[in-house]
């Protein structure tokens, strides 16, 4: 019981978050390359900006890791 | 992630910080030896193209306090650069980057945080410089307090977390497919020191900038 906890917990803390993630993040990079082929002149900025909102989408992902690991640690 | 490495973790990350410490110490040693000249050329040049993105962001966030804001944000690049690229070094106890256990990376986001507190203050006036905290809302304290868990949080997930994801996989297939994870970690081992330190220009920008006062038109694209 205690393995099939320890398998299933951390998973299902983990894979709904990666899933919204991901989608948050494929319209985060579809847009930005859009944008920076437009106007290739402000591709740098562009770039810079499209690094911060990744890392903050990112950062919610990073706070179900860390939840997942602190429940298989408890278990 | 063995026992024996569990027992000695505090060591670690304090040993391995301080190589970096010095490696960082070394390197700025070699670049500033023989005196600066007009024209940079050889180390002169490596050592000017690496600051010049931390001055343009300094400039962007407060003209008047490039000498002060430019060092800040590049040497926790730097540190938190090296301290990534630890992990790729094929040494028994120094392969393990400070980053990837979590005091590591909440000492940094702490020094970002205080750090820009103080430099704001430096600039501003100590009554200025902490007015921001509780004006025009006193929530901000917590948002400060929030900017820390979170810049530590993603710092360390990511760096630690690929750590994880390395020895997982290389206790499944030892041979070949862990050098592919591996490889694939030098992507946030890039990324996520620009983050930190984009983020921390952030945070200096609104504590800088955050009640609105002196600010002219000509910084807001900051």
């Amino acid at each position: 019981m205690k393995d099939i906890l320890l398998i299933f917990i951390p998973t299902l803390t983990l894979v709904p978050p990666a899933v919204a993630a991901s989608l948050a993040m494929r319209k985060i990079s579809s847009t930005a390359l859009e944008g920076m082929t437009r106007q290739p002149e402000i591709a740098n900025q562009i770039f810079t900006s499209m690094l911060v909102s990744m890392a903050l989408v990112e950062a919610l992902v990073i706070y179900c890791l860390v939840v997942a690991l602190m429940v298989a640690a408890k278990i | 992630m063995s026992g024996s490495i569990q027992l000695h973790l505090r060591d670690v990350v304090i040993l391995n910080s301080l190589v970096v410490a010095l490696v960082l110490l070394a390197l700025a040693k070699i670049a500033t030896l023989r005196p600066l000249k007009e024209l940079p050329d050889g180390v002169q040049n490596a050592a000017e193209l690496v600051l010049d993105w931390f001055v343009q962001q300094a400039r962007r966030i407060h003209p008047r306090g490039v000498r002060t804001i430019a060092p800040f944000l590049a040497s926790l690049f730097l540190v938190i650069l090296l301290s990534n690229l630890l992990a790729f070094l094929p040494f028994p106890v120094l392969r393990i980057p400070p980053t990837a256990y979590y005091s590591g990376p909440l000492g940094l986001a702490l020094v970002a945080v205080l750090g820009s507190l103080v430099i704001s203050a430096r600039l501003r006036g100590i009554g200025a410089g902490l007015r921001h905290l509780v004006w025009p809302n006193p929530l901000q304290l917590v948002s400060e307090l929030s900017h820390t868990l979170s810049l530590s949080l993603r710092l360390y997930g990511n760096i630690g977390g690929e750590l994880i994801v390395a020895t997982l996989v290389a206790q499944v297939v030892p041979y070949g497919i862990p050098l592919i994870v591996h490889a694939l970690g030098l992507i946030p081992a890039v990324v996520q020191p620009v983050v930190f330190t984009l983020l921390t220009a952030n945070v200096l920008a609104t504590a800088l900038h955050g009640d609105g006062e002196d600010r002219r038109p000509s910084e807001r694209s900051a």
